[in-house]
């Protein structure tokens, strides 16, 4: 079976705000039923993101979601930014 | 002093909620509408959410008079509800408090209900009737836990509400529930309907399929009219959960009773609690619909509880979850 996959390389003005959606965004799972691997990685002002799966549909649905949750964290970041440096309750 | 801010967004009530203490400082909610005969779907009441989650968290901040900098815990509800509305709210509450570094709690949307029932009406111990468009539970606190004395086996009363108005196309604005509330004021006749008790537990989704299959016949030879069914469907299903209500308080000797969840607001079922708590010599706490319909400031009264007896939760576990039963949470704040 053959599989899809999307890989996108997301830049941040800064380090720190790509470091808050990587944090915010790695939270969640993917659920379990839409055979979706999904991978977030950060790579200084990069936000890194993988996703494949065998069925093309539900790749690009994990994809939207996935924009839609990360419209939704530069948005608020804007609104009610910019942030401190470090977060001490991990 | 501690400001505790709640996100909630477990079903189609967006809130959010400020409180200092005890003090609520502001409440906020922005509610999806559907159209008449529609419900509301997870994916288009998470696409409402956010939409308006940072207008309603803005009003909310200026209302209270406060900013995110003065705000010392953030709470928000991790379950039970729609996944994709949950993940909005969870999403939005995970990045202010990366913004801002302040500790983050989850909140179950259950013990949110009964803990600010219990602040608003100052009621000590009471029995609770947590009625809702998702649950139905009667609720006695034992040994750090709210434990379910009964509950519905099938929908809760207020899904069965929401779903007969749709039958009756009834308007969703400001709830189904108001509507059925208003209609079966003018209502004379009493349909027979299924009264289905079945010891400590109610089922409800027999009495919408009875009700499905004799709507037609009912309204066209005009045996009833909408306000009869109105007026019925609320006897009978009200009268269950009040039979169940008082059976919990015969086996736990208790002399308070407080209604909690959106279907808590209907003034009919309040009523008829009334007559029974006063039968008993008990004392019936209910709150208006600010405070009972889903809203921002239970999840912050609940998670500051939390928060000053467990301490914040691990970034980790700031996740959301569908199904999150109310005997699942420890109740450390109380002996």
């Amino acid at each position: 079976m053959s599989t899809f996959s999307v890989n996108l390389s997301i830049p941040f003005p800064s380090g720190r705000e790509a470091e808050i959606a990587y944090q915010v965004l790695r939270v969640d799972r993917e659920p379990s039923r839409g055979s979706i691997a999904k991978s977030l990685t950060l790579d200084n002002n990069l936000l890194q993101i993988s996703i494949s799966g065998t069925e093309a549909r539900k790749v690009r649905v994990a994809l939207t979601s996935f924009f839609d949750s990360l419209i939704l964290v530069t948005e608020t970041i804007q609104l009610f930014g910019p942030p401190v440096p470090t977060y001490n309750y991990y | 002093m501690t400001i505790a801010i709640g996100f909630e967004g477990s079903a189609n009530k967006l809130g959010v909620g400020i409180i200092r203490d005890q003090d609520v400082l502001s409440n906020v909610r922005h509610t999806y509408i559907t159209p008449p005969g529609e419900g509301f779907l997870p994916r288009e009441t998470a696409q409402h959410h956010r939409e308006c989650i940072l207008n309603v968290l803005q009003k909310a901040l200026d209302e209270a008079k406060i900013t995110l900098k003065d705000v010392d815990v953030i709470c928000y509800t991790k379950g039970p509800g729609m996944g994709a509305p949950l993940t909005v709210t969870a999403l939005i509450a995970r990045t202010v408090a990366q913004i801002y570094n302040k500790p983050i709690v989850a909140v179950n949307h259950c013990i949110g209900h009964i803990e600010m029932g219990r602040l608003i009406t100052g009621s000590v111990n009471p029995t609770v009737l947590y009625v809702s468009g998702g649950n139905t539970q009667v609720i006695a606190y034992s040994r750090q836990r709210y434990r379910i004395f009964g509950e519905t086996i099938d929908i809760a009363v207020g899904n069965c509400l929401d779903r007969f108005a749709r039958l009756l196309k009834l308007s969703n604005d400001p709830s189904p529930g108001y509507n059925i509330e208003q209609l079966a004021k003018k209502g004379t006749k009493l349909a027979p309907l299924p009264y289905v008790v079945k010891g400590m537990d109610v089922s409800f989704s027999g009495i919408l399929s009875y009700i499905e299959e004799h709507l037609s016949g009912w309204l066209n030879s005009k045996e009833f009219t909408p306000e009869d069914l109105c007026f019925s469907l609320q006897e009978t299903v009200f009268a269950m959960l009040i039979e169940i209500t008082e059976r919990a308080m015969a086996h736990v000797k208790s002399s308070e009773v407080l209604i909690v969840g959106g279907v808590g607001c209907n003034e009919k079922l309040q009523d008829m609690m009334k007559v029974m708590c006063e039968e008993r010599n008990a004392v019936l706490h209910a709150t208006d619909e600010r405070f009972c319909i889903d809203n921002g400031v239970m999840i912050a009264v609940a998670g500051l509880l939390q928060y000053k007896t467990q301490g914040h939760t691990s970034w980790a576990e700031t996740t959301c979850v569908q199904r999150y039963r109310t005997d699942d949470v420890h109740i450390s704040w109380r002996e």
